[in-house]
């Protein structure tokens, strides 16, 4: 299981990365944390011609706050988001979705954005993202564009991402006071990809109905996937636990599960009622005691 | 006997810190891709996408036209100068026995089946060579299961066969059909194990040199049995045994996969005479899932017959081995094995069992640790507990009641096998107060009252050890033998070197070794050193590592070489103090005259007068040097037992089970080292565990493995497993040196019903039968609607 | 034509240079052209663990890096855990003492593993040890002598 044959060009930086990216095309694959990468290389299921290395690009490894969004650009190892103080403070969903992926050894090299970019539909960020209705910041030689994160993922392991763009930050809105956030998750074996990643987020008005919900899920689909006919049983609701059943009830109609070795389509039907139920009870339990 | 002498030892008994350990933990340690031979070349193998197809042509050019590539070889090189892989196991008379070479020639039969080997300067380049060898295959009828093996109209495996399967044996005892007809219950089950493998984390390799000049074949070879596998390069290549040499580095563990001989012995010897430089070849990650041996997989059909009071009195059935494509080299002694076990610690007086070996489109059966008795333990364990509750009794009612008694040793089980010692009841008891200490019955009613659904599980086990008497074991099939042959040698110094054919693979037989020469010659244990793994320096080994050999017949030929050098040792001595033998003793090194400890000479005294400055010192009567060897073939096989306890919580919304805690009162005769006592029994449970939760190796219609890497093979981690609880017990072996059993397997054989007993009872509210193993969480979800549907209906 | 190039790094103390190709895994630059073989390979697919190095102190896959990103770097490898002379580190030393390991395989990547642990947090609970163990795939210990290992070893770390 030794990579095929393959050149090696560093990238010093955001601009190198897409002048490099423009040379090669499509022969060539940007390296971030290569936690995917190379052992798709090591089977030899990936064969690129060139591999960009994006490591040395400072300028891709920030976190930060603008408007109202953190803003974690795409070279930041998981790791270091997940301990990160403020990212606990701001998006605590997110440093508790960090802890489902991989194992730590993973995450220390693992990227935000590499996870996002290779858009596997098992992946943890990519839901996380959905659910908290993150934009992606994408450049290329022709210019900058911002994509939802609804719009990004097309498809397994398909982004919307041209052969000469890069992702280079993501920005999320920070949770408005009060909402309540959860992240359960199926998995066969401790860090293992998700058969089931069910993730919700809620907002209480003050007359204790749903004002804003967002439910996401990874793993059953094709793609990582919101569900809006779940959420639309439970906005302007009062969040009962019937409400809930409900929503969960809808979510597992509405999906259109894949099939593999770990789980058939129906028992990912079923596992998506079970996951989304409990992670709204989770989330408005949270929303409820207005800690996030 | 025992009792007294492990009494009086030192170092038998306490928990001596591993001698091995040193060097593996800085780093030091020497496994088989960490050696390099001077010129040395690699190679990787080129495996069939097909599960079943004629091969029409290859073509190798493009291969050999690649810088770096030094030979490509197909079945046809190998058909013209290696005969096919031997098996060593033939327990069944008239079974028809497919063979294949280390290159499938002109036909593939499963998945993965080697078709063309190259060798290149590094592994890298030999992967790059392999995509470019042409091969045309023309794809034929898959069985792809047990389930089309066995249908009507199963297209066959061999055309010139009837069916698929591969031979048939029945074992008959008393009169099982009077027994059935009599009972006051049957219970009928059909369990079932998925295929699994041992998966050490070290995949196996090789590095061979076969030095055309010289006529000799040199050997590295990652396995557990050097012996066989020279003896197995010999028939393969009509080569004469001595013109070969196999060497053992360090093992990255074993667990039975790496007993079996392997085609890349076969491909690595080849392409090394053919190019003229030493070879080597390691199996990566991904070759491993196909290309080592699968175990495990079996259909058992089995009832039991009960009467009210809870006795058995009949057992029948049938095992369907599920084997390959072909025989490997064991055959189907796996499968004949839990048909050998299936009654297991009780007295079932009529048994009808068989085993029915069938042939499929998947790699071969072989070896791995537990070796068929896990399956048999499934049927004992599960049947007598539906059982139980079909009859309202508690399981541990029905257990005692049909265990033979202590003074009922040997106790002849009916089929094959006669156990040694046994204090069944005592295991149980002890196992059971251990579960009221620790309160589960209160962690149990306290989630259930929380209204989660938490269960105990229990189960029996027998694990037969020491394999075995050689004469017996060639009666039942067995083309190799059983003894065991073990050279001390104390050198001029005094220092001890243990020579054995017994490989180190992770179990510690070097510090165990060590202790019992250290004890048998009154030496400490830092003056012992044990040398194995090398074909031209050590003993010959019967069989090999495996069968839960080491400790007890690699131990009890130490124990018998050990007391007859002592003897000399305190002649010699005897010699130089001018005293007779008799008043003499030796501790920590020194002989003295007993009572008088200031009257004394020391090892290094005696091994000088052995070996060096002989003249007066030496008695006239005696040879020069220090040494003793000893054959020790064992009068019957030792069987270890004990009882295992399971505290475990399913979601009954998910199907998931999670592992709580765990005890096991274990009993392996005596217990040498009981800290490695329990790091077998640790291991060997984790085995056990994932292949009754998570691992399996799935198979799809078309015969593809759709789980050939560690995403997909799911081997249990830390947060998986509980854990462990070890209580001992010590039965001695009445026959064996020492009293020593075998411990390397009670784990891995007990660990599955386990699971299931736990599960069953966590679910009794709604009456969840576990026969399915591994049980996934979609699986158990299944079968719990399955059971809530019943309920419904009932 | 393959990518070759220069690399240089410093494992364990010692300074390394080669010439490899782009290809090239780093835990086979450890292993072959540096000659540290208690790196082990179980699976290059960076499941095992067995690989584990530190990577300027951070632990990461040896088979999920080739070489050449490795440049410049400060690596340590089980080879450098032990104070030398034959004297094993605490660790190690705890490893010995409760059975931590039995083929020795899976132990190096399961030492570098438990080092990053202790230096995060020298009190982990029994759970956290668990956690941080599951990224790291042992065949043969069950791994209950591991936690008893590491948690004796914290002891004595913490003296």
């Amino acid at each position: 299981m030794k990579p095929p044959a393959v050149k090696y060009q560093r990238a010093g930086g955001r601009e190198e990365a897409i002048a490099l990216l423009g040379e090669h095309g499509d022969d060539a694959k940007l390296l971030a944390g290569g936690q995917s990468l190379l052992p798709l290389m090591s089977f030899r299921l990936a064969q690129p011609g060139v591999l960009i290395d994006l490591n040395p690009a400072a300028d891709l490894d920030h976190m930060g706050e603008d408007n109202g969004h953190v803003v974690i650009g795409a070279m930041t190892r998981q790791r270091t988001v997940e301990t990160s103080r403020s990212i606990a403070d701001n998006l605590p969903l997110l440093s508790e979705a960090l802890r489902y992926v991989g194992h730590v050894t993973l995450r220390n090299r693992g990227t935000i954005g590499g996870s996002i970019a290779h858009a596997d539909p098992a992946a943890e960020i990519p839901v996380v993202l959905l659910a908290l209705d993150g934009e992606l910041v994408v450049e290329g030689s022709s210019g900058t564009r911002v994509v939802s994160s609804q719009d990004f993922f097309i498809g397994p392991f398909t982004t919307v991402l041209e052969p000469t763009e890069i992702l280079t930050k993501v920005r999320i809105p920070r949770s408005a006071a009060g909402t309540g956030a959860a992240i359960l998750e199926l998995a066969r074996r401790n860090g293992d990809f998700a058969i089931v990643t069910a993730v919700a987020v809620i907002h209480l008005d003050q007359s204790g109905k749903c004002d804003m919900v967002r439910i996401a899920l990874g793993g059953v689909e094709s793609v990582p996937a919101r569900l809006q006919d779940a959420e639309s049983v439970l906005l302007h609701a009062e969040l009962s636990d019937d409400a809930i059943q409900g929503a969960a009830e809808a979510a597992s109609a509405a999906v259109d599960p894949v099939s593999d070795i770990h789980g058939s389509g129906s028992y990912r039907r079923d596992m998506t009622r079970v996951f989304v139920r409990r992670a709204l009870t989770q989330a408005v339990d949270r929303a409820k005691g207005g800690a996030t | 006997m025992t009792a007294t002498e492990t009494a009086s030892s030192k170092l038998v008994g306490s928990s001596v810190r591993r001698i091995e350990d040193h060097r593996l933990l800085a780093g030091h340690g020497q496994y088989l891709d960490d050696i390099s031979v001077p010129r040395m070349l690699e190679a990787a193998v080129l495996r069939s996408p097909f599960a079943h197809a004629d091969i029409t042509s290859i073509d190798a050019s493009d291969a050999l036209a690649l810088p770096g590539v030094f030979d490509v070889i197909t079945g046809r090189d190998i058909m013209a100068v290696a005969n096919p892989q031997p098996i060593i196991w033939h327990p069944i008379p008239d079974q028809r026995k497919p063979q294949f070479h280390a290159l499938a020639v002109d036909r593939v039969r499963w998945a993965g089946q080697a078709v063309a080997a190259v060798v290149a300067v590094n592994r890298y380049v030999a992967e790059d060579a392999l995509a470019l060898i042409d091969v045309e295959y023309e794809p034929l009828p898959v069985v792809a299961s047990l389930d089309s093996a066995l249908a009507e109209d199963a297209s066959r495996i061999y055309e010139d066969w009837p069916d698929n399967i591969s031979g048939s044996l029945t074992y008959d005892f008393g009169d099982t059909a009077t027994a059935f007809a009599e009972a006051d219950l049957v219970v009928s089950e059909t369990f079932e194990h998925g295929r699994a493998l041992g998966c050490p984390l070290e995949t196996r390799g090789c590095i061979a040199t076969w030095d055309t000049f010289a006529g000799t074949l040199d050997v590295w070879i990652s396995t557990q049995s050097p012996n066989l596998a020279r003896d197995l390069l010999s028939e393969v290549f009509d080569l004469p045994v001595h013109l070969i040499r196999v060497r053992t580095p360090d093992l990255g563990g074993g667990f039975g996969n790496k007993f079996d001989f392997y085609s890349e012995e076969v491909m690595a010897s080849l392409l090394s005479r053919r190019t003229g430089r030493p070879v080597k070849l390691v199996e990566d990650r991904r070759d491993s899932f196909v290309a080592t041996v699968h175990s495990r997989e079996m259909r058992l059909e089995y009832e039991m017959a009960f009467k009210k009071d809870g006795t058995i009195t009949g057992l029948r059935g049938t095992t369907y081995g599920v084997m390959g494509g072909a025989l490997g080299t064991v055959g189907s002694g796996p499968s004949w094995a839990s048909v050998l076990t299936c009654m297991g610690p009780y007295k079932i007086p009529n048994l009808n069992v068989t085993v029915k070996p069938v042939m499929t489109n998947r790699s071969p059966f072989g070896s791995f640790r537990a070796w068929g008795v896990q399956n048999g333990n499934i049927v004992h364990e599960r049947l007598v507990e539906l059982g139980a509750r079909r009859l309202g009794l508690d399981p541990h009612e029905i257990r005692r009641k049909n265990f033979p008694a202590p003074e009922e040793f040997p106790h002849f089980t009916g089929v094959a096998f006669a156990y040694d010692s046994g204090r069944y009841a005592d295991a149980l008891d002890k196992t059971l107060a251990k579960v009221e200490e620790l309160g589960w019955h209160q962690v149990k009613a306290d989630a259930r009252a929380a209204g989660r659904s938490v269960g105990i599980g229990c189960t029996f086990h027998v694990e037969p050890s020491a394999y075995g008497p050689s004469r017996i074991l060639n009666l039942v099939g067995l083309q190799h033998s059983g003894f065991d042959e073990e050279v001390v040698r104390i050198d001029p110094m005094g220092k001890v070197t243990v020579f054995s054919g017994q490989i180190n693979m992770g179990q510690g037989t070097h510090t165990i070794y060590a202790q019992l020469a250290a004890d048998g010659l009154g030496v400490p244990i830092e003056d012992v050193k044990v040398v194995t793994g090398d074909t031209d320096s050590c003993p010959y080994t019967g069989y090999g590592t495996g069968g839960s050999r080491a400790a007890p017949l690699g131990g009890g030929a130490i124990i018998r070489a050990t007391a007859r050098l002592k003897q000399k040792v305190l002649r010699i001595a005897a010699q130089l103090m001018e005293a007779s033998p008799e008043d003499l003793e030796i501790r920590s090194g020194i002989i003295s005259v007993k009572g008088s400890p200031d009257q004394n000479v020391s090892m290094h005294d005696v091994g000088d007068a052995a070996y060096r400055r002989l003249n007066g010192r030496l008695p006239e009567d005696e040879v020069p040097t220090l040494e003793e060897t000893d054959v020790y073939d064992p009068e019957n096989m030792a069987t270890s037992f004990g009882c295992s306890a399971l505290l475990a919580e399913v979601d009954s919304e998910t199907g998931v089970v999670t592992l709580l805690d765990f005890v096991v009162t274990d009993d392996c005769g005596t217990v040498i080292n009981p800290m490695l006592v329990d790091g077998q029994l640790a291991g060997g449970f984790a085995q056990a565990f994932g292949g009754a939760l998570y691992e399996e190796l799935v198979y799809n219609e078309d015969g593809q493995l759709q789980t050939a890497s560690f995403m997909d093979y799911l081997i249990p981690t830390a947060s998986e497993i509980p854990p462990i609880r070890v209580v001992h017990q010590e039965t001695p072996s009445p026959h064996i040196p020492g009293g020593i059993k075998g411990v390397g397997e009670s784990g891995t054989i007990a660990g599955v019903s386990l699971v299931g007993s736990a599960i069953d009872d966590a679910l009794s509210d709604i009456g969840v039968k576990v026969t399915r193993f591994p049980m996934t969480p979609e699986r158990l979800l299944e079968e719990i609607r399955r059971a809530e549907n019943e309920e419904v209906s009932a | 034509m393959s990518d070759r190039h220069t690399v240089s790094m410093t494992i364990n103390g010692h300074r390394y240079e080669g010439v490899c190709e782009a290809r090239l895994t780093l835990a086979d630059f450890i292993r072959h052209h540096c000659g540290l073989t208690g790196t082990h390979l179980g699976c290059e697919h960076g499941v095992c663990g067995a690989c584990t190095i530190l990577l300027d102190g951070t632990s990461v896959r040896s088979c999920l890096m080739v070489a050449v990103q490795a440049d410049g770097a400060t690596i340590t490898t089980v080879e450098g855990l032990a104070e030398g002379n034959g004297k094993l580190s605490p660790l190690q030393e705890a490893f010995r003492d409760n059975h931590g390991l039995q083929c020795g395989f899976c132990t190096s990547g399961i030492l570098i593993t438990t080092t990053e642990l202790l230096e995060e947090n020298p009190d982990p609970s029994e759970a956290e040890i668990r956690e941080r163990l599951s990224g790291n795939l042992c065949r043969c210990t069950g791994y209950q002598f591991i936690v008893d290992s590491v948690l004796d070893a914290a002891a004595r770390l913490r003296g």
